[in-house]
């Protein structure tokens, strides 16, 4: 609850819109609260992030991106965890060839009622960057 | 005229049975009694369990019926002599009631400044009050004003002051006859009358409400933009619920429960818990009635946010001088008779069948009634929407008590049997 | 470039306002270049200000719209209507979240809301200005519906589904239809039989020319979305003739044959059963069945019975089908072992074995030889939980109990009822029933949820300590004839359905619906509807009316020969395409075709297969791929926006 503590910090989001987004939702119907320097950005699978996107993100000044995805849920193709994982690793290689902390970017699978998972998440990636 | 559909009612209930047959390319026809649709839903806070407001799923809806190109609406409006005049077809007479108040309205209100007649509210649920010229609510539809001829002095100053040239005192009830296909029955359900039960004191005592006042006051477009209590406008912060009011009550004549009431009261202590985070509130019950998908869950984090649950059944209600109450009730728990003062106490009135719908039908087509005079629904188990005349149904609490999930899959089965019986008697 | 550009900011009745300034997003919201409007409104979903923003784009000439409100899962549809009403292209429209994303999310920090609301709206604002005016997409329909599961729910979907003009495929598992009904002999609160009800729904479905029924039957695949799904279906062999006529003396007379026994599920292992079997004499379809899983073919089935075929081979059928009604149903709760002496003691059953036994015992009641005079029933055994993971209550249990407990007390001489309850919950009109039970001398006690009773075996009789909250927590101890658990719903076990179809589940671990006012039926999966106690506890009624709720729904989806999708779809720059196959292999739905422009080879898109999921997108090494909607520009106009300060 201490304010200022994530003041500054920046995290953007990429919520998929059938399977994570829902989740984000119910997260604010139960008032469960999280940071709001969290913003969402909604894409129809997390299988179509591009690297460059993330990077654009960190370029202008996002401290962190967290890629809430679809996992096993995802209702396009059962091989979008693979997918996911491989985008995060392509631009984990862009990030290291820049120098940049690898963990700056991360990616978890959130159901469509995974609100808990998603506030812990972003507390604990927050409090990350105000440490 | 003549439709495919009549559908009586304009509550969530009726609107999802038009939007689902309008869709599917049906004609409907909407008949409702009041001046505006939306029914009881429209009026409500926040509802349980999703805590969703119910405006936010109402004026959608509302709004999808009015502007649906297959349905035609009627409001301040009744059914009657509706008789079946052959396999396919029924007769009915629609009666449309003056509003004195043309169409083209445009809600501006000025009329409502100057009228210089004020009665009771009765959409705030008499908690303050409206003029003789007024728009229903300010979520009415359709928006525009009616004029409440049993108050209106006749001065004629909303005449005058009126820009669109819209009021007509010259308009008179119209009788038409129309021919539909088929009917579905879902006028709803009326609220107990607290005042039948003196030992609680309602419409006696002040600082005893109805949970519908409460409900209103709970509402974004609230009378009061607070909580108060009636009597001295003081914020209350001992607020007690007493359940069961007009339900389960052999005496009153309504032995079934009202399977609303208890998550209502619960809903209303959470709403009560946040409008005023000091107060104390409490829920007299006999049984908690948490059954729906949710509910139990929200039962329980009712608890944990503090609200007392006491199993107890309320034997009187007394007023002190100050305004406060009395609540003498029989705990359960220790078994003993015990007293408790609160500053505020809300009466979890029951739901009553409404039985309009049976003088809507003339006496060669009688839709039955059940026990407790909704409609009889003969197929109760393979077939809820069927009633005991064919191509009549029923949907929504017509039928019974119901929460609001359930009456809108009550109002899709009755959707989905009305087309199929459509498709029956085009053969 | 949009530049003229409506903003609605909604209070939500006091939902956002409550937390977040909406007056002071709007002043800011209305300063933005290329905003010609900015309001803010109570209810931006009501008919009176869906009127005001049509007057709006017209008389202002708008060629965007923003409206920052609730969650574009709720009113998306509804704005994009408005726009279309208006003569707006709907896809010139964003919703921005900022009630379940801002008000609610951070109602502990209204200040900060504020401030994510207004920065969601700046971006938002800053993405319209790059959207597109789109086409919606029509793809056809097949007027065909799977439904899943032969029960009360799915059969009773089926004929309305029939009746609307639909063709219908119900796929049961078992080899008998009527699900959990059939095996409930009389039902709360009509009396009727479930075989009665079973019976009747059958033989109307049989009537059908457009109601197809496979039993032994199971979805292994499904390919294809809404409107055109692909879906493999296995039939196991039933080793039967089809069509056979066995008569009933003679199928008695193999049945006894059969070496081998198992224990009968049908009966809540209550009983045996043997590998060929029925469940009941006019069980439906009205052939017997050999149990694959058991049977040992020995062959003195066949020997005896020439409508035996064991040459009979497992087939798959493949069904084109526009929706998919799943209606799998529940299992009853399965308590632990000890749990109330559960499966330690020979006489403490399950609520569902005590209905079996009923309709078991035609004359006197007895059990493992016990003559049964005195019940105790424990309720909430597995709903409820305050340990356990089933937080919910299973709504049937307590009407269904109670209604038990008055058809022994009508059928046997000398019954005594005790119900050990956590509070009656015989909703509605069901309080009859508890009425009448209290009126014949049922005992009631009620136990916390803290400290719930003890059974424990003595000398081979059964002794209940409970603490009875009715008598002020006053300690009873008392013997029985047998013990009742009240046991609930759970989910099915079998959770191949959820996978295959990739059904959302909810907290209580049953199937979730979008929105239970809403979209009580419809899944986020297109096409995937859900209905009867697969997606939450529910008696027949409220099964029945949810069934007939999805069919209806069903059947708008695709009764019309086309279904409307997004036009949010992959682009290709053909111009920077070096054709790599790299999009064609990642494409679930084999939408990118090779093509030759002028003797260069490059990516297609194929329209009707593209599902709009951009997984080309990230592959795509020359960046050519450009998923509408979600283009790059609009991306990075957003998070630009979004990191300015």
């Amino acid at each position: 609850m201490d304010k200022g503590n994530n003041s500054g910090v920046k995290i953007l989001v990429f919520s998929t819109e059938k399977i994570s987004d829902p989740a984000i939702d119910l997260a604010g119907l139960l008032k469960m609260h999280y940071p709001p320097v969290v913003y969402t950005m909604i894409v129809p699978c997390s299988s179509a992030i591009k690297p460059r996107w993330i990077m654009h993100a960190f370029e202008k000044g996002f401290d962190g991106v967290f890629i809430a995805a679809d996992g096993t849920d995802c209702p396009f193709s059962e091989k979008c965890t693979e997918n996911t994982s491989e985008i995060v690793a392509q631009t984990h290689t862009i990030m290291k060839e820049k120098g940049m902390d690898a963990a700056r970017l991360k990616m978890a699978a959130i159901c469509s009622v995974c609100a808990e998972p998603f506030v812990k998440h972003m507390n604990t990636f927050v409090n990350y960057f105000s440490n | 005229m003549n439709y495919d559909v009549m559908v009586i009612g304009g509550g969530i209930a009726g609107e999802e049975v038009a939007i689902n047959l309008a869709n599917l390319g049906y004609k409907i026809i909407m008949v409702e009694k009041d001046y505006s649709i939306g029914g009881k839903m429209i009026h409500l806070s926040k509802v349980f369990p999703t805590l969703d407001c119910a405006a936010c799923i109402t004026t959608p809806k509302v709004s999808e019926t009015a502007r649906h190109e297959n349905i035609t609406i009627f409001t301040h409006s009744e059914v009657k002599n509706i008789e079946r005049i052959s396999d396919k077809e029924f007769n009915a007479e629609l009666v449309q009631h003056p509003r004195y108040v043309t169409n083209d309205c445009t809600g501006c209100s000025i009329c409502e400044d100057n009228c210089p007649v004020v009665v009771r509210d009765e959409y705030q649920f008499d908690m303050v009050g409206r003029k003789a010229v007024f728009i229903p609510f300010s979520i009415a539809s359709p928006r525009i004003a009616a004029i409440d001829i049993e108050n209106c002095i006749l001065c004629g100053l909303c005449e005058k002051v009126c820009p669109a040239d819209c009021i007509d005192f010259t308009q008179e009830e119209e009788v038409s006859g129309i021919t539909v296909k088929s009917v579905v029955v879902a006028t709803g359900y009326n609220l107990f009358d607290a005042s039948q039960i003196q030992r609680f004191g309602g419409g006696e005592f002040k600082n005893v409400v109805t949970a519908m006042q409460m409900e209103r006051q709970l509402v974004p477009t609230r009378p009061f933009n607070t909580v108060l209590r009636p009597k001295d406008g003081k914020m209350p912060d001992n607020i007690a619920y007493v359940l069961c009011v007009g339900s389960r009550d052999k005496t009153v004549g309504n032995p079934i429960c009202s399977q609303v009431c208890c998550m209502y009261s619960t809903k209303q202590a959470q709403l009560l818990m946040g409008a005023l985070p000091m107060a104390d509130v409490t829920i007299y019950y006999i049984n908690i009635r948490a059954f729906g998908k949710g509910f139990n869950e929200f039962y329980q984090q009712t608890g944990d946010m503090g609200v007392e649950f006491i199993k107890g059944k309320v034997g009187r209600i007394t007023e002190k001088e100050d305004g406060n109450l009395i609540v003498r009730y029989e705990d359960i728990e220790s078994g003993k008779l015990k007293e408790a003062e609160h500053d505020h106490v809300v009466l979890s009135v029951g739901i009553l069948a409404n039985t309009d719908y049976q003088s809507m039908f003339n006496n060669k087509a009688v839709l039955e009634s059940d026990p407790f005079n909704y409609v009889k629904q003969t197929q109760e188990l393979c077939c809820p929407p069927k009633t005991s005349i064919e191509g009549v149904f029923v949907a929504g609490t017509a039928a019974g008590p119901m929460d609001i999930p359930d009456s809108i899959l009550s109002a899709g089965a009755a959707s989905a049997e009305t087309a199929s019986y459509l498709r029956s008697v085009k053969n | 470039m949009k530049n003229r550009i409506g903003v609605y900011i909604c209070h939500c009745g006091s939902n956002i306002s409550d937390y977040v300034d909406v007056e002071h997003v709007r002043e800011l919201a209305e300063k933005v270049e290329g905003v010609i409007l900015a309001k803010t409104t109570m209810f931006a979903c009501a008919d009176s200000t869906q009127k005001e923003m049509i007057e709006d784009i017209k008389s202002e000439k708008l060629d965007a719209l923003v409206v920052a409100s609730c969650s574009p899962k709720l009113h998306l549809e509804t704005f994009r209507n408005v726009a279309l009403r208006a003569g707006l292209n709907p896809f010139n429209y964003i919703q921005v979240n900022i009630r379940e994303q801002v008000s609610w999310a951070h109602s502990d920090k209204p200040q900060e809301a504020t401030i994510k609301a207004l920065k969601l709206v700046y971006a938002s604002i800053a993405t319209v200005k790059h959207s597109k005016a789109l086409k919606p997409i029509k793809i056809p329909s097949v007027n065909t519906v799977v439904v899943v599961g032969a029960g009360v729910a799915g059969m009773r979907a089926a004929i309305d589904l029939a009746d609307m003009g639909s063709y219908v495929y119900i796929i049961e598992k078992e080899h008998f239809v009527g699900g959990r009904v059939s095996q409930w002999d009389n039902l709360f609160t009509t009396g009727e039989t479930g075989r009665e009800v079973i019976s009747n729904i059958y033989n109307k479905i049989m009537a059908y020319e457009n109601i197809k029924l496979f039993t032994g039957a199971q979805i292994v695949s499904k390919a294809g979305s809404v409107g055109d799904f692909n879906i493999k279906v296995e039939i196991k062999p039933r080793y039967f003739k089809p069509g056979a006529k066995v008569d009933p003396d003679k199928l008695e007379e193999v049945i006894q044959a059969c070496p081998v026994e198992v224990e009968d599920d049908f009966n809540f292992n209550l009983t045996k059963r043997k590998a060929i079997y029925r469940n009941y004499p006019s069980e439906f379809p009205e052939i017997p069945a050999i149990d694959a899983d058991h049977c040992t073919k020995c062959g003195i089935c066949e020997e005896k019975c020439n409508d035996v075929d064991f040459s009979m081979k497992a087939e798959t059928i493949e069904i084109n089908a526009g929706a998919v009604l799943v209606s799998t149903g529940f299992d009853p709760y399965e308590p632990n072992k000890g749990e109330f002496g559960y499966a330690e003691n020979d006489f403490v059953i399950s609520l569902q074995q005590m209905k079996r036994l009923i309709e078991l015992s035609p004359g006197e009641l007895v059990f493992k030889d016990r003559k049964i005079k005195k019940i105790a029933y424990i309720y909430c055994v597995g709903s409820r939980q305050s340990e356990g993971p089933n937080k919910y209550c299973s709504r049937y249990c307590c009407t269904s109990a109670i209604y038990t407990a008055l058809l022994l007390k009508e059928k046997y001489q000398g019954i005594k009822n005790i119900h050990l309850n956590r509070g009656i919950r015989t909703y509605g009109k069901q309080e009859l029933l508890y009425n009448e039970a209290s009126e014949k001398g049922d005992v009631f006690l009620q136990f916390d949820e803290g400290t719930p009773p003890k059974v424990s075996a003595e000398n081979g009789q059964i002794k209940i300590k409970a603490e009875d909250i009715l008598t002020a927590g006053r300690e009873i101890e008392f013997s029985v004839d047998l013990v009742v658990l009240v046991t609930g719903m759970v989910p099915r076990k079998d959770n191949s359905i959820a996978n295959i179809f990739k059904v959302p589940i909810g907290r209580d671990k049953f199937f979730n619906e979008i929105h239970p006012k809403l979209r009580p039926v419809e899944t986020v999966i297109d096409g995937i509807l859900i209905s009867g106690a697969c997606q939450g506890p529910k008696n027949i009624p409220e099964s029945t009316n949810s069934a007939l709720s999805a069919a209806a729904k069903a059947n708008t989806l695709i009764s019309k020969g086309d279904i409307e999708i997004e036009p949010k779809l992959a682009e290709i720059d053909e111009a920077s395409c070096e054709w790599c196959d790299k999009c064609q292999v990642v494409c679930p739905y084999n939408a990118i075709l090779k093509k030759d422009v002028n003797g260069k080879m490059v990516a297609e898109v194929n329209k009707a297969n593209c599902k709009g999921c951009g997984m080309c997108l990230p592959v795509c090494e020359s960046n050519s791929i450009q998923l509408i909607g979600y283009t790059d520009i609009e991306i990075e106009s957003f998070i630009d926006t979004l990191a300015m300060d």
